[in-house]
């Protein structure tokens, strides 16, 4: 390419040298270990409080904790860039993660207040939306996408969730509050989106709305089969996923649809055989083989790699 | 001797314009420039996007494994019940598999479009499993089977791997071989020794065969085998391993290590070889630079640090994981501005900036191991004390009280 003109010697040298590896980045590797290293702090000092709480006191922890996520805060907008709708780069490596940090002991600053003070008595969960609000608010500041993760799991738990896998409770209440809550995350999402703020953080917000709702939607369908909206609801989720996919172009939306869809499907068509064993087997053979050839047809419109 | 479905120069041409594709997405060449690497590298063959795989490769299972459960039930259902019949029925669906995949690859030129690796690897276990149950009538004892299970899992697994180069059937094979020793009911030790004998060995093979000149999607891929090895026999040597994923578990207590069983000069000769072997290997990947070999050996590294207190039965306390976490930001940020302050930003070759940009798919494993940080905080709130200040209080912050 470098003979036929189509390549510049700059271009040439900077992929020579990458390629034989005469430069070398390890800025995957810091970042990693920067993050496992605040994750495993968040950790040690959850643990020690745990433990500790009775000998260390109440002010030393409060006082701290408080102490850590002011710091934090200060160093991120003393350091960091000013605002921008578009995307904005840290101002250093580590940047990310001591915002990161800052919202994780603010969190566990005010659940430990909460839970040795119970100030707020019953609406105690509002300190949820307060950090959530918070969080939000940093995300955006900063352009920080872990931030946003947590901002949004934490309206999760103010929507009275916790993202855990010891039970999964499907009882109405939390379905439709389920449901509620990822119609609300896509709303604000697609609303930022569309005001051109932040852009690039419109598939965190999509994620968590398409498995919440999915998942709550499935749950309903297990619960009722066929007899509930909880099933056409799934079907349009999935639909909506798919052409949302095919559209952007992102097929990471094309594999929920199809997975969640199919769950939904299979309950109900499996309940209305009656468990006749050889229709289930006929079922699960024709339909996997319908699948196949439905996404071979989807995949070959795009392009090989695409 | 090579016993791949697809040429040399097929996997090379994938792999440069894969090379290319990073390129492009970290600005390093133009669309116009990609458009003329990929014209130049066709490998004729048939690919498809991650996504779209993995869909393949989950409905071919289903649909296999369905169709195998199908055919076992209309005959048991018809009154044979015969195992042997069974077993053969298992072996004539690998056989009928395998063939399909190899069809998918050779007529339709299929590449790691996920139907013929659902094919290869059903085909692979329906194999292992009608052996092992030819194997039961001919009155082999139990520890028998599961040997010959094992080394027929480790042969087929390394078989699809040169076959059709699947990395993860290359790592199944592996993983099969590992358990082979602890059927043998050999002394601890002697399971240990074993094994990593039988792993340095494939390591030093594997070395050895890793030479410049080869081409450099096998470059890449026996730099992946060289790190799942250096794992394999880190784990073999590390006798505390289980103490940490128990910490972890919260069942540290429950976990027997049966470290009596070794003798002494094995258990310290093993504590210094748990410091040797990632030191070792950052030194090699570094001076290699083999990223794999250099994220595998620092990961090590960690968890040497993590075992150590273990094997000097020293006391373990809360504060342990935040001050691991602290050294590494501190190492992580002296690294960073050392290499920053070198000239134009690097120093012997090695650069803390962004070069190039991984895939973005939306969202990553870090956005979602932010999104469980209000659980985990939740979950390690001390129990409120009544009557302490005031009155009642049980509720948690950062995280929520009910489970969804």
């Amino acid at each position: 390419m470098f003979s036929e003109k189509k390549l510049s010697a700059k271009q040439l040298s900077t992929l020579q040298d990458i390629h034989t590896k005469s430069l070398f980045s390890v800025h995957r590797e810091l970042r990693f270990f920067l993050y496992i290293g605040i994750l495993m702090i968040v950790a040690g000092t959850g643990l020690t409080i745990k433990q500790y709480f009775t000998n260390l006191g109440d002010i030393t922890i409060i006082s701290a904790m408080t102490f850590c996520f002011a710091a934090s805060f200060i160093y991120c907008f003393i350091k960091g860039a000013a605002y921008a709708r578009q995307e904005v780069n840290s101002p250093n490596i580590a940047f990310d993660y001591i915002l990161f940090f800052g919202c994780a002991f603010f969190s566990m600053d005010i659940a430990y207040i909460e839970t040795q003070f119970n100030l707020l008595g019953d609406f105690w969960d509002n300190y949820l939306l307060v950090s959530s609000a918070l969080f939000l608010f940093l995300a955006y500041r900063f352009d920080n996408r872990l931030v946003l993760s947590l901002a949004l799991s934490t309206i999760a738990a103010w929507f009275g969730f916790t993202l855990s896998g010891h039970r999964f409770s499907f009882e109405q209440y939390y379905r439709e509050y389920a449901i509620a809550y990822s119609l609300i995350v896509l709303l604000i999402g697609g609303l930022l989106y569309r005001l051109h703020i932040k852009k690039h953080f419109y598939d965190i917000y999509l994620n968590f709305a398409a498995h919440f709702l999915c998942i709550a939607l499935i749950s309903g369908v297990a619960q009722y089969k066929i007899f509930s909206l909880y099933f056409p609801g799934l079907l349009l989720a999935s639909v909506a996923l798919v052409y949302y996919s095919v559209k952007i172009r992102k097929f990471l939306y094309m594999l929920y649809a199809v997975i969640y869809g199919y769950i939904g499907i299979s309950i109900v068509i499996v309940d209305q055989i009656h468990g006749e064993t050889i229709f289930i087997f006929s079922y699960f053979i024709l339909t996997s083989m319908l699948v196949i050839g439905l996404i071979f047809g989807i995949s070959r419109k795009f392009k090989e790699n695409e | 001797m090579n016993f791949s479905l697809y040429s040399s120069q097929q996997e090379e041409n994938i792999f440069i314009r894969k090379q290319a594709k990073t390129w492009l997405r970290s600005g390093l060449i133009t669309p116009d420039q990609l458009g003329v690497i990929t014209d130049a590298t066709d490998p004729n063959l048939r690919q498809t996007n991650l996504f779209f795989r993995i869909l393949f490769f989950i409905f071919t299972l289903l649909c296999t494994g369905t169709l195998v459960g199908l055919f076992a039930w209309l005959i048991s259902k018809g009154g044979n019940t015969d195992e042997m019949f069974l077993a053969a029925i298992l072996i004539f669906f690998s056989a009928i598999y395998y063939m399909a995949a190899e069809y998918m690859v050779s007529v339709r030129r299929f590449y790691r479009y996920g139907i013929e690796e659902a094919l290869a690897l059903v085909a692979m276990e329906l194999f292992c499993a009608g052996c092992g149950w030819l194997l039961s009538k001919y009155g082999l004892s139990n520890k028998e089977i599961t040997i010959a299970v094992l080394a027929l899992v480790t042969i087929t697994a390394s078989w699809i791997y040169l076959r059709f180069g699947y990395l993860y059937a290359a790592l199944i094979s592996l993983i099969a071989a590992c358990f082979i020793p602890f059927q043998l009911s050999l002394p601890p030790t002697g399971e240990r020794v074993l094994l990593l004998i039988i792993l340095c060995l494939i390591f030093f093979l594997n070395v050895i065969y890793d030479k410049p000149e080869i081409e450099d999607f096998r470059k890449e891929r026996n730099t992946t085998i060289q790190a799942d090895l250096l794992i394999a026999i880190y784990l073999t040597v590390n006798l505390h391993l289980l103490s940490v994923a128990g910490i972890f578990l919260g069942r540290a207590s429950s976990i027997n290590l049966y470290l009596k069983l070794f003798p002494p000069y094995i258990y310290w000769l093993s504590y210094i070889l748990t410091f040797m072997i990632p030191a070792l290997g950052i030194y090699w990947g570094i001076k290699s630079r083999k990223r794999l070999i250099l994220n595998a050996s620092l990961v090590l590294a960690c968890l040497t640090l993590a075992t150590n207190k273990s094997y000097l039965g020293l006391t373990r306390y809360a504060w342990d994981p935040a001050i691991l976490g602290i050294m590494l930001i501190g190492i992580s940020i002296i690294i960073s501005r050392w290499l920053k302050r070198g000239q134009d930003g690097n120093r012997y070759g090695f650069t803390e900036s962004n070069i190039l940009k991984p895939e973005s798919h939306g969202i990553s494993l870090s956005d979602v191991a932010a999104a469980f940080t209000p659980n985990f905080i939740d979950a390690q709130q001390p129990p409120s004390q009544p009557g302490k200040y005031f009155d009642g209080g049980s509720s948690g912050g950062g995280g929520a009280s009910r489970d969804f």
